[in-house]
């Protein structure tokens, strides 16, 4: 009974501490739905896939959101139509290539640069390695959760019909929330009794804008909500039934302690803004190398964020990035411990 | 004339879903801010009475706070607009969403009851065993390692004492020294039976990635008169021992014998914040 109490608590914990993150990402993804436009986002975007995905790589410093954030970004940027390939890189690159965490990581590890330094090339390279793999895979469609991809189905027909001025598609419209942002044409509404008392940024929006925001909000907060409950609970589970101890007592020898720190980094779910300082507390039983691949791998991949990731990704593209993500992080740590 | 059918245009169908919003009273709506309202009531209990500490890392108090109304604020704006406007589209993407929306709903609205019906626990010694004690902390470069030396031994707490013997590990220099410690009883077994650690936990960021540090307590009888979990205040004279690690082979180490031992309740900030 005690041991389903102290998951209890480890769910909670886990859940509070990623619901300001979470609606962080949200009010994100929402702002960008209305504010952004997309067909000029994509031409603003590098064609190029290498070049696409380094800049999706580096979008996450401007949006400071670690991992819990960051999906919801991603989902948006997705049906604004950005290729894949640039969307997985800002997916799996946001929560390190951030001020914060870069700053959170330089104080926990300020004595050894190298590590600071190593976690941003590291993630930076494996981020933008993958979004051009992806970014073969010109049509989001085939990589996306059935029901998002519908979703972006009815988006993207209904941006063309929009196009025609096509009247008869407009009931269409209305099935979706985000439908709303580009029908200049629906009747508005003459209430304006909140403009006064909102922020500058929504009160240049008129109400029925305002309406769809708060709508997607609620929307994405539902939906992404319960993934996170899922995957917190799972996380909790794993954390009181299966000893840490296990393990970290795997690791002997370089590539063991690599793998025992990923392991780790996959259970714990810890938020990237403070995994650093979490890292130190094992700094002295486990080589840099070993710490370096927590750091890296940690922020992409953790039972927490694979509920989430799961509304957006096909289960098996999710395999895909998480098979591609070990393996790079294995390589570019052991690779480093050996020239260390 | 009067009597013709308007031709149908978009803003004469929209008045016909409105026609059809007013006749039932639109549930999922509602339960959406039910759902918000439970999450920020939630996140404002554990603000209020404090059992944030057992969640998350205080650092993170203002965000939990923040949270909490913002989520309270997006429900009563929502209201205030369904309420207000008469042509309120709310939510008609339903049949496209990822996850039912009702499963959705319940799982969230069920952790938040949950939440506020079951208190969160301290961390028990039966995590603290399975995530391994640690006699190693590490020091970020902020803090400089000096800094030890300007608190008397008396008035050092646990992790001060932990920290004090990684700067400098060689446990004779504390010989003698008085000690006055809280923490909680956690029976190693690889430990003599006349011994247990005095431990706490110490947290980076929540109470999931809580780690316990420890001090050996050395007693004259069996240790197992003080049950695992009990908070102690011990009040002894620090001493270098002989005891066994878990590879079986003798280390020196220091430990604190007793001269008093009080039991106290649970403090209410169990947890040692990483950065104290």
């Amino acid at each position: 009974m005690s041991q389903l109490h102290n998951a209890f608590t480890l769910f909670l914990s886990l859940l509070v501490e990623a619901m300001p993150f979470l609606l962080m990402g949200v009010l994100v993804s929402s702002s960008l739905l209305l504010l952004v436009d997309e067909r000029k986002l994509i031409t603003k975007i590098p064609s190029n896939p290498f070049l696409g995905a380094l800049v999706g790589s580096c979008v996450g410093f401007l949006f400071p959101v670690c991992e819990c954030g960051n999906v919801p970004v991603a989902r948006r940027l997705l049906l604004k139509g950005v290729s894949p390939g640039v969307a997985i890189a800002f997916l799996l690159a946001a929560p390190t290539i951030n001020p914060v965490v870069i700053w959170s990581t330089w104080v926990a590890f300020g004595d050894q640069p190298r590590i600071v330094i190593f976690r941003v090339i590291f993630s930076l390279a494996i981020a933008t390695i993958i979004g051009c793999i992806f970014s073969v895979q010109k049509n989001a469609k085939t990589l996306l959760q059935p029901n998002l991809a519908r979703r972006f189905n009815v988006l993207v027909n209904g941006r063309s019909r929009e196009f025609n001025k096509n009247q008869e598609s407009q009931p269409l419209l209305l099935q979706s929330g985000t439908f709303l942002l580009g029908t200049s044409g629906q009747p508005q509404k003459m209430e304006a009794l909140l403009t006064e008392t909102l922020s500058p940024v929504v009160a240049l929006a008129n109400s029925s804008k305002f309406q769809s925001f708060l709508d997607n909000v609620v929307l994405e907060l539902r939906e992404l909500g319960g993934m996170l409950v899922i995957g917190s609970a799972i996380a909790a589970i794993i954390q009181v039934f299966i000893p840490r101890e296990i393990v970290l007592n795997l690791s002997h020898d370089t590539i063991s302690s690599i793998i025992a720190m990923m392991l780790l980094a996959a259970i714990v779910s810890i938020c990237s803004t403070v995994d650093s300082f979490f890292a130190l507390s094992f700094a002295a039983t486990f080589n840099s190398g070993s710490l370096l691949a927590f750091l890296i791998f940690g922020p992409t991949i953790d039972i927490k964020a694979i509920g989430l990731m799961a509304s957006v990704f096909k289960p098996k593209i999710i395999i895909y990035i998480f098979v591609i993500v070990a393996q790079l992080t294995f390589l570019s740590t052991f690779i480093y411990s050996y020239f260390s | 004339m009067l009597n013709k059918p308007l031709p149908t245009t978009k803003k004469n169908r929209t008045l016909h879903i409105i026609k059809g919003k007013r006749k039932k009273p639109n549930w999922s709506f509602w339960l959406d801010n039910v759902v918000l309202i439970s999450w920020g009531c939630l996140l404002l209990k554990y603000a209020v009475t404090g059992e944030y500490k057992l969640l998350i890392h205080p650092n993170y108090f203002w965000l939990v706070v923040i949270t909490g109304i913002f989520l309270l604020l997006i429900s009563i704006v929502r209201s205030i607009l369904f309420v207000r406007s008469s042509n309120y589209a709310s939510d008609s993407s339903q049949h496209l969403t990822l996850f039912p929306a009702k499963f959705s709903r319940t799982l969230l609205l069920g952790v938040a009851l949950a939440g506020l019906i079951i208190s969160p626990n301290v961390l028990t010694s039966k995590i603290a065993l399975q995530r391994g004690v640690t006699e190693n902390l590490p020091l970020t470069h902020s803090q400089p390692e000096s800094f030890v030396a300007t608190i008397k031994p008396e008035e050092r707490s646990l992790i001060d004492w932990v920290r004090t013997l990684n700067a400098y590990p060689e446990p004779d220099a504390y010989q003698g020294q008085p000690a006055k410690i809280i923490g909680f009883v956690l029976h190693l077994p690889e430990l003599p039976e006349n011994y247990f650690l005095l431990s706490r936990f110490i947290v980076t960021c929540c109470a999931v990635d809580a780690y316990p540090i420890g001090i050996p307590v050395q007693l004259e009888g069996n240790s197992s008169i003080y049950p695992s979990d009990i908070w102690l205040e011990i009040t002894g004279t620090m001493a270098t021992v002989n005891l066994p690690s878990k590879d079986h082979q003798n280390q020196r180490k220091l430990a604190l014998v007793p001269t008093e031992i009080k039991q106290i309740p649970t403090p209410k900030d169990p947890y040692f914040k990483s950065d104290q």
